[in-house]
Parts: structure tokens; sequence; C-alpha cells
């Protein structure tokens, strides 16, 4: 499983960026490319070992579980309760 | 708790990252401080809107947006930000750094709302042109003290005290746009709102995540509860009025 970033509804502020940066994990990145777009490289992230960056989004539906275009935002119970 | 509330926490307050090592005090200060205040804001919220819809003229529209421009205007969202970004000094700055980045953001935010409440301004015709605001007191005059800085300040210097703002008074901020959302129809109005929701969630994402990952000792967490007290201290006198232990050495 793995997550990706809407664009249609990503307000660009970067929370997630902070917080995955916070944990050492820097799998969300700056992309290179004119728009600096934020993007998720599926390599570093541990999802769904790590659901931080759910937690501190505040734009509804801007990430979503890749392979079933399932919004993650705001988290459902399974992403941080126990 | 009422509904609007209750979505709001539901969605966005009780979601806690798994072994967040300041969840526990962030948790706590919300279910023992933060809970009442949200509450009763809200009900003041909603009760002033309902009273303004039963009037026949526009009015209230035009002295909301006036409150706001005065709340956010450009001097003083640079005023009240430039409090929070001056608290961490040159030599912590490595502590803190996205943390900072965070916050000058939220100057451009805060900028940018004062242009929401002048668009509102601006197309019901009640000025032609922003400029015209400078010489309207009403849109240059707030009477909050611990609106996000300034009186803050000085006596809450810890570069942390604020996450008390960005959680607590950034909630409040939310849970306004909602009602107005979902009782006011008015295009502007509703421009006004609804173009401020995801910044403002952001902002009160800033005090959640100040409070997850660096709120973590009994002493870092005593000026959060400091400038949370005075906060609370401003709207219902159920928080406790301001003796700063920030000031102590």
């Amino acid at each position: 499983m793995s997550l990706k970033v809407d664009h249609a509804r990503c307000t660009e502020c970067r929370m997630c960026y902070i917080v995955c940066r916070e944990l050492d994990i820097n799998a969300v990145y700056v992309a290179l490319e004119p728009l600096h777009r934020i993007e998720i490289d599926l390599d570093a992230c541990t999802y769904p070992g790590c659901t931080a960056c759910l937690m501190y989004c505040p734009a509804e539906g801007s990430i979503v579980e890749a392979a079933t275009g399932r919004s993650m935002v705001p988290p459902p119970p399974e992403a941080w309760q126990a | 708790m009422h509904p609007i509330l209750e979505e709001f926490c539901d969605k966005w307050v009780w979601p806690t990252m798994p072994g967040a090592p300041g969840a526990e005090f962030r948790l706590k200060i919300t279910h023992e401080q933060c809970l009442k205040g949200w509450e009763l804001l809200l009900e003041r919220n909603l009760r002033d809107i309902e009273e303004e819809l039963t009037r026949t003229d526009e009015g209230w529209k035009r002295d909301h947006a006036l409150r706001g421009y005065a709340a956010e205007g450009v001097h003083m969202s640079i005023k009240q930000m430039s409090a929070q970004l001056l608290s961490v000094d040159i030599g912590e700055q490595e502590n803190y750094i996205d943390l900072q980045r965070m916050r000058a953001r939220q100057i451009w935010d805060e900028c940018k709302h004062s242009k929401l409440h002048a668009d509102v301004l601006l197309g019901k015709g009640w000025v032609k042109y922003e400029r015209e605001l400078m010489d309207i007191a009403q849109a240059n005059v707030q009477p909050l003290p611990a609106y996000f800085g300034l009186s803050m300040m000085f006596p809450h210097i810890h570069p942390l005290a604020r996450a008390a703002q960005n959680y607590y008074t950034e909630a409040n901020a939310c849970l306004g746009i909602m009602a107005y959302i979902k009782l006011v129809d008015d295009p502007l109005v509703v421009h006004e709102h609804l173009s401020q929701r995801d910044e403002e969630l952001m902002h009160f994402m800033e005090g959640k995540f100040q409070l997850d990952f660096y709120c973590t000792t009994p002493e870092i967490q005593r000026h959060v509860e400091d400038a949370l007290g005075y906060l609370l201290h401003q709207i219902g006198g159920f928080g406790r009025s301001p003796q700063p232990s920030a000031v102590k050495p």
C-alpha cells in the first residue's frame, strides 16, 4: 500500500513535509519542477507503518491511497487507533 | 457538544499520531480547557449569526468585514506574526527551523485573509478602492489583546508558548468559519470564509504539531498552559488570570 498527493485538493501548505522531516523519514519532498509541488517518495515512505502526515494535513482528501484513490484526510480510525 | 464542534473534533482533534511524545499533554489540555472555550465561543458565534440573519439590511456584513480587516490587515498580520517569529532567537533557530518556516508562511495567509474581507467591501460597493479602508477607524482597530502576539509576546516569550494560540485560537477560527458557511448563503460571505478554511486549519495543525512533537517536558508545558490560561481568561473568566511563569528566572 502506498500514498500519493491529490494535487487538485492539496494546498501546498507543507505540513506533511515538515512532519516527515521531523521524523527523519524524508519521504515527502518538494518536486524539482516549476510548480515545486509536494510529492511522496514511495521508496522512503513507510506507510502504513507510519501515518504521521495524515494527522496534520489540513486539506480534506489531499492525501489518498494510490491504488484505490481512497481519501486518507481526515485520517480514518484505522490510521491512528490501535 | 454542538454538532459543529463534534465534527471538528472527530475530523481534526482526536486523530493522533501513535507514539507522538506530546500527544498526552495535548489531549489533556483539550479535555480540561480547550473544549470549554471552543464550545462557548461557537455558541456566541452561532447566536451572533442568527441575530445577524434576522436583520433586514446588510450592515452586519459590512461590520463583519471591517472587523475582519482590522484583525487581519497587512500591518496587523505582519506585527502579530513577527511576535511569533522573533520569539526564536538566532541561537535557537537550528532547533525550530521548520517551525519558523510555518510561521513565516502564516504571515502571507493572514495578509491574504484581509484581502478576502476587502473583497466583501469592494463587491458590495461599500468602498471603491481598498486604500479607502486606511481612513476608516473600524477597519484598523481591534479589541483582541492576545491576538497572536502583541501583548502575548512580552509575558510569554518561550518559543513554544504560542502553540497554545495556534491550537486553541485557530480552532475557534475554524469553528467560526464552519458556522458561517453552514448558515449564510451570500456568495461573498461564503468566499470570505471558504477561502480561509484550509489555511486556518493549517494554522491549527501547526499548533497540534508543536504540542505533539515539541511540548514534551513539564517546563515547556508550563509555558503553554500559561498562554492558554491567559487566552481562556480573556473570554470567560474560567482560565487562569495572567500570572505568567515565563517571567520567573
